[in-house]
């Protein structure tokens, strides 16, 4: 559902779409229900002639079952939420697959640098590749990221993974991804990060393994690798 | 009467619906027009207006923020503004992962985006009144620097007031811990490195040319002390 308006192109986001799909569902099925009891109480209750308003406190048990029997079955619904909440964020955030390769994504007001490894497959080493603006990973690779900020709070989102992951000067956060198919999709800020924040855009071009290839050989040298400008 | 007002209703959704998307064409028009004419007409008012964005790092007079690396551009000469704002909107500045301040300012000149934007907001800063600025480096000599400033003169002329047919702008006002930090970039390659940048490769060599860091920082000091 969610995913005819937003592409789901890593691992976690059918699982992070479905969380939402469920809560959406949960939360909307007691809102209609609240508000159509409310309209229902507003109607059966209006003011007619001959008809002295009741005063109610709700202490009686037959009027307190209305509060207590909808609270009882929200608390169900509640831990279904907090089950499949938990569920995810363990699969996303506390597990941490072995990774085929690590990037580096580096935050700054208001431009995102990534630095990946080189031929030799380490980071931190002369042969990394860094590039502004453009993150280019492998298609079924599974990619740990190493995120810092330069200055200020920023937040990594690539809507298309579900993944959004808080910068914070002076630290370094370990996460994941695997995405599931090739294609060009934006990355953004979404932490207010200064007047730039809404123009600090990137775009994540997945490729295949050949592409991925092709494009590490063109700029595995010690040379910067720009993205296109406009 | 029912029938009537959902038709007016109606109608109206449509009208605005129609002026959203004729708003939106005439966007699009403009961005493709935009591209296609690299000389458009420079409308100072709109240039003020459009300075307001840029007013947060180099201040409401245009005349810097050197904490946020951003230098005085009051006052200095149209076609500089212009070349610069189209180098950092083509990528050739602002794409080098450790020019921080580029960084900062290239997604700022990708805001001026219709036609004439670039135009006229270089024509307003240009009109702004330039001041002098106090010198900044303690550790400048700006006695010594007279020396190796020999080389930037053939440029940027004798009182380094800067020489357009060569694409050298005047230095005096940007401040001298700017001109500092911009040599010390040449140096480091972060500009001038790049096949696009064929101005900065012309200025690469001579800021390589500077026996040291502190020579650097002396002939910073000495087109500080220059400025009127």
């Amino acid at each position: 559902m969610i995913e005819s308006h937003l592409p789901a192109v890593s691992t976690y986001a059918k699982d992070i779409d479905s969380l939402i799909l469920l809560i959406g569902v949960l939360v909307g099925f007691w809102f209609f229900v609240c508000q159509g009891m409310f309209f229902w109480l507003m109607f059966k209750f209006r003011a007619r002639e001959g008809h002295r308003t009741t005063y109610v406190t709700g202490e009686e048990k037959e009027l307190a079952r209305w509060v207590h029997i909808p609270h009882y079955l929200v608390l169900v619904c509640d831990l279904f939420i907090i089950v499949g909440a938990v569920r995810v964020w363990y699969d996303v955030k506390q597990n941490l697959p072995e990774p085929d390769a690590t990037v580096r994504v580096i935050g700054q007001q208001w431009a995102w640098t990534f630095v990946q490894p080189g031929p030799d497959g380490q980071l931190d080493t002369p042969d990394d590749i860094r590039t502004v603006d453009n993150l280019h990973i492998e298609v079924g690779k599974t990619y740990h990221y190493k995120l810092e900020s330069k200055d200020v709070l920023h937040n990594f989102s690539v809507p298309v993974f579900r993944l959004k992951q808080d910068a914070v000067p002076g630290r370094v956060i370990t996460g994941w991804f695997e995405a599931t198919r090739t294609g060009e999709f934006d990355i953004q800020c979404a932490e207010i990060c200064g007047i730039g924040h809404g123009i600090m855009k990137g775009r994540i071009k997945i490729q295949s393994p050949e592409e991925h290839s092709a494009w590490m050989a063109q700029n595995s040298t010690p040379a910067i690798a720009t993205a296109s400008a406009e | 009467m029912i029938r009537s007002r959902l038709w007016s209703t109606g109608a109206v959704a449509l009208a605005v619906a129609s002026l959203w998307f004729a708003s939106t064409a005439r966007v699009v028009d403009a961005q493709d027009a935009a591209s296609a004419s690299p000389s458009a007409k420079a409308d100072v008012a709109h240039g003020k207006e459009l300075f307001d964005l840029c007013s947060y790092c180099h201040g409401p007079d245009g005349l810097g923020k050197p904490e946020l690396g951003a230098p005085q551009i009051a006052g200095m000469p149209e076609w500089y503004l212009l070349n610069q704002l189209k180098s950092f909107r083509s990528g050739i500045r602002g794409m080098h992962p450790d020019d921080e301040a580029a960084l900062r300012m290239r997604p700022m000149a990708l805001t001026l985006d219709r036609p004439g934007d670039v135009e006229s907001v270089a024509a307003y800063v240009s009109s702004l009144p330039k001041r002098k600025s106090e010198g900044s480096l303690p550790n400048g000599n700006a006695a010594q620097g007279q020396a190796f400033f020999a080389t930037c003169m053939a440029c940027h002329g004798a009182k380094a007031e800067g020489n357009q047919a060569l694409n050298a702008p005047p230095l005096t006002h940007l401040g001298d811990w700017y001109i500092a930090a911009q040599l010390q970039k040449f140096r480091a390659g972060i500009r001038g490195a790049s096949p696009t940048d064929t101005n900065g490769m012309l200025m690469r060599p001579m800021a390589l040319s500077l026996p040291s860091e502190q020579a650097v920082l002396d002939v910073a000091a000495y087109i500080g002390s220059l400025a009127e």
